[in-house]
């Protein structure tokens, strides 16, 4: 059965769906359209920090996409199709890219056949015919306007002293932390962190609250004894960050936009691209790595990394696209896969150690290959400075790209390093990666790149005489 | 004061609770001896925790050299390789396919994917390299494992190195060259051998089997393996230097004789089944029953000599069963063809029995044994899928172009009865067992379907082509 405008109809969720595709029916919005092997896909760019990839099978409508829409097909899905019946665009015949090939082995049969119209619940069709009549343009009243602006001004007041406040009970709790001492607070972690956490979300310190979240979780994938070490480490940091917070005027603007960033203060996106002063590189950039993990907040993040290749003095030589979506939808990771290729524009969020961006403008789609990365000539020592003298820069740098060259990848017991002969550095590599990265351990020097998060090291992509090695 | 200092002094009053060991006093002077100070202190020791370099361990474990001649499959083939073998609902039929291919090839996976299709890697070791194998043993003690070397070309310095499947060919080939030379062999090996490998080793001996094995055998009736134990006995009971089989005995119990035939009487045969076995459970019976006889010791104990055995059987479903069952395990093909003709639906029978080996058939035996009980089908080839899965994973090897002439002739894929659409892997199946000489057609086959049925399928028709194109081309 191949599409036609009535299957679509039939397909779309509700009319509200068909209405969103037919805004996404501009060229302009897919930097990528192709199509074969009875199959079309594209890249469509929309309010995420990564594109959206989708895909349609044209024999059973079978579809695709990696936007974490609930509705089925998304707007997306049926955007394409609908391009598709209506030949109003061309889609580049291509081979079929190895994401499509990875859904299709994935996917499930044709679902069962629909209801028929007797067995099935009575409710109005979605039509196309009602979907291309164009929305009333929205009111732009000015007193509107100015009652919003004035709304939204005492919000934020209001969210100031909800936060002030917040961070008064957290020097009370801090305080007790360590007079109780940081031995007795790694046996109670989970217990003492959920009940502060929960007032700094009342108290609409986001950030905060999400970092004492995680500190459980996080010193429990450390070897014991390392624990109350890294719990001096964490409280410590948010002490500073809480103590910087109250002195954010006297900071420099970039570093105080990371202190208020830390504390939980977003930066819109729309705030974001409609700023003239944010950073902007436009380049071509590859994806080293994609990492996907579930938050306690039943939201996952999915991180897209990456490196500039052909970098010029002064901007920055790594970015990352942050995208959250719900747990339970499908899309466990991004759209782009690593050793993806990108020519886009960047607008990187306002920080003293920018790195996470929000493509602006892409020019053409994401095309794979099998071309080394670009890696500075940098040992894992000279890697190893630049986050430090990062870390001197922004105290409380989360996660850091370190590149390197001839290094090894050592074993002692079940835990692997990456370890630089002549420094005699070892950072040892995420416990996750101590069955996948062991290969390595046998292919001598490598070239590569990863992330450091202050403990651990996740390799994310090795140059070796076997070839690539990707995290997976 | 500088960080070993601070170190030193805040570390353990903040390990141990400033109310409990207070921070020294040149820390915080005691006029300023509050909570904000302390934790200042916090921060400071954190960040100073922050740009401590992470230990390294003193030592690092040094990794076993192998020494792997096979060649690594082609980068263009790992991808769909790996998404092939862990794909969602996949059946072992492509596992299998694989395995071989990589073994008769002699190519191995790359090593950075061995992680990644471990359960693979682990069913399959002995055919991947010695690469995968030592993967597949990382977790065993260090004493089980081996050497991790496999020779192109085994000799009888090399040849104890090897996998345990490739010795036992060597071992067999040798058998037949210079029976006593590569029993001396097997002897000078054969106490560091594990259970399984000497049971394997064992069954080698079987080619060119004479009373000059004799004394080695009669060592074994004392092995710790009940495998070797009992095959040794039987080894030795059919040179008659043994006591009497005790499973012959048992056998024979159950063959009634009588004659048939008006103007000339001939022997007729039959099997008795006890009361408590029916139905389904007799074939299973029949195999348990006569696993350990070999089809010359059964015509021997009636007074026939083979082929009238197998005549004396007549229609007697139950004792042609044990029949193609004995000449099998005797790799007699030439008795289970005439076994066939009288039994047309022997591969049906013999996959009801349980039979679950092939033992020592070569892989050109192998295709034969299929060609037999599969030709009296002719055009109605089985609709049963199990069936199916049963050959495939007996034989280990594709099936016979004549077979799978018959598949493609038929179109038995897309004539398969309601009942047998949809559900059971079928073109997996058939996209392993078909011969390279015929993946075209097949592949013309399978495009019919949809393609979320056929995906598997198309993939594993792909990758092997890409496998022996990737050899031809060495």
């Amino acid at each position: 059965m191949s599409l036609t405008l009535e299957r679509i109809e039939a397909l779309a969720p509700d009319q509200a769906s068909l209405a969103a595709a037919r805004k996404l029916l501009k060229p302009s919005t897919w930097p990528t359209l192709a199509g074969g092997d009875g199959l079309v896909w594209g890249e469509c760019q929309g309010s995420g920090a990564t594109p959206y990839r989708v895909v349609v099978s044209e024999a059973d409508a079978g579809y695709k996409c990696t936007c974490p829409s609930r509705k089925f097909p998304c707007k997306h899905a049926l955007a394409l199709m609908w391009m598709r019946v209506e030949k109003s665009v061309a889609f580049v015949p291509a081979t079929v890219p190895e994401w499509v090939k990875d859904w299709l082995s994935r996917r499930r049969g044709s679902s069962a056949p629909a209801k028929t119209e007797d067995e099935a619940e009575p409710k109005p069709r979605p039509s196309i015919r009602y979907a291309a009549i164009p929305e009333a343009e929205e009111s732009t009243d000015p007193k509107v306007e100015q009652r919003a602006a004035a709304a939204r001004e005492r919000n934020r007041l209001e969210r100031e002293a909800a936060v002030q406040a917040g961070l008064e009970d957290l020097d009370t709790w801090m305080s007790d932390q360590v007079q109780r001492g940081m031995a007795n607070f790694v046996a109670q972690t989970a217990q003492a962190c959920r009940t502060i956490a929960q007032r700094l979300v009342d108290a609409k310190a986001s950030g905060l609250a999400g970092r004492l979240d995680a500190l459980t979780t996080r010193l429990f994938t450390l070897p014991e004894p390392a624990r109350p070490t890294a719990a001096i480490r964490e409280l410590g940091q948010i002490h500073l960050i809480s103590q910087a917070y109250r002195r954010t005027p006297e900071l420099p603007s970039l570093l105080s936009s990371d202190t208020r960033q830390a504390v939980g203060w977003s930066i819109t996106r729309e705030a974001l691209l409609s700023d003239p002063d944010v950073l902007r590189v436009d380049a071509h950039w590859r994806v080293f790595a994609v990492i996907s993990e579930a938050q306690p907040d039943r939201l996952r993040r999915v991180e897209t990394w990456l490196s500039c290749e052909g970098i010029a003095e002064g901007t920055p030589q790594y970015a990352v696209l942050i995208d959250f979506v719900p747990v339970s939808t499908v899309a466990a990771v991004g759209g782009y896969l690593s050793g993806d290729r990108i020519i886009a524009e960047l607008a990187f969020y306002p920080s003293t150690i920018p790195l996470r961006a929000h493509i602006t403008n892409l020019n053409g789609g994401a095309e794979q290959s099998r071309d080394a990365i670009a890696l500075p000539q940098q040992t894992l020592a000279d890697s190893y400075g630049r986050y430090e003298r990062a870390l001197a820069q922004l105290p409380w740098l989360s996660t850091f790209p370190l590149c390197f060259r001839s290094a090894h990848v050592r074993r002692c017991g079940e835990q692997l390093y990456l370890h630089d002969e002549e420094s005699r550095l070892s950072l040892p590599l995420h416990n996750s990666q101590n069955t996948q990265a062991v290969p390595l351990a046998s292919v001598g020097q490598i070239d590569g790149i990863g992330l450091w998060n202050g403990y651990e090291f996740t390799l994310a992509w090795a140059e070796t005489q076997l070839g690539r090695w990707l995290r997976s | 004061m500088n960080w070993s200092t601070l170190y030193a002094k805040a570390i353990p009053s903040l390990l141990a609770g400033t109310s409990k060991r207070p921070l020294p006093d040149d820390l915080i002077p005691t006029s300023d001896a509050n909570s904000f100070a302390e934790m200042a202190l916090l921060s400071l020791t954190g960040q100073g925790l922050r740009f401590e370099r992470p230990p390294g361990p003193e030592s690092f474990v040094i990794e076993p050299d192998i020494k792997d001649e096979r060649k690594i499959i082609a980068d263009g083939l790992r991808r769909p390789l790996i998404r092939l073998l862990t794909a969602k609902g996949t059946t072992e039929h492509p596992a299998r396919a694989l395995a071989r291919a990589f073994d008769r090839l002699r190519l191995r996976p790359h090593p950075f994917d061995l992680p990644l299709i471990d359960a693979f890697v682990r069913s399959h070791a002995e055919r991947l390299g010695p690469t995968a194998q030592h993967w597949a043993d990382r977790q065993k003690p260090e004493a089980q494992t081996q050497s991790y070397f496999d020779p192109e070309v085994l000799d009888e310095s090399s040849w104890a190195q090897a996998a345990v499947s490739r010795r036992v060919a060597y071992m067999e080939r040798r058998r037949r060259e210079d029976a006593d030379s590569a029993r001396a062999l097997l002897e000078s090996t054969w106490a560091q051998d594990e259970p399984e490998a000497r049971f394997r080793l064992l069954q080698a001996l079987q080619a060119g089997l004479s009373a000059s094995d004799q004394p080695f055998l009669s060592t074994l009736e004392k092995d710790r393996a009940p495998r070797v134990r009992a095959l040794a006995s039987r080894y030795l009971a059919r040179l008659g230097s043994g006591g009497e089989n005790p499973a012959l005995r048992e056998c024979l119990e159950r063959i009634k004789q009588g004659e048939s035939g008006v103007l000339r009487k001939r022997k007729a045969l039959q099997l008795e089944l006890p009361a408590n076995v029916k139905d389904q459970a007799a074939w299973r019976w029949v195999r348990e029953t006569f696993v350990d006889v070999s089809i010359s010791e059964l015509a021997a104990a009636l007074g026939v000599n083979d082929e009238q055995l197998i005549e004396a059987a007549g229609k007697d479903e139950p004792l042609l069963l044990s029949l193609a069952l004995t000449t099998t395990n005797d790799r007699r093909l030439d008795l289970l063809e005439v076994v066939v003709k009288h039994l047309p639906n022997c591969w049906e029978r013999m996959f009801e029995s349980g039979l679950d080996t092939l033992g020592m058939m070569t892989d050109s035996e192998r295709e034969r044994w299929q060609e037999i009980i599969a030709r009296p089908y002719g055009k109605d080839l089985p609709t049963n899928y199990y069936a199916w899965d049963w050959l495939h994973k007996i034989a280990g090897v594709a099936a016979p172009a004549s077979v799978m002439s018959m598949v493609l002739q038929t179109k038995l894929l897309a004539n398969l009865p309601e009942r047998e659409r949809g559900g059971a892997p079928w073109l997996e199946v058939m996209a392993a067992v078909c011969p390279a000489t015929q993946r075209q057609e097949l592949r013309g086959e399978l495009s019919d379907f949809d393609p979320s049925q056929s995906v598997n399928a198309l993939a594993l028709v792909d990758i092997l082509d890409g496998m022996e194109k990737e050899r031809t081309h060495v």
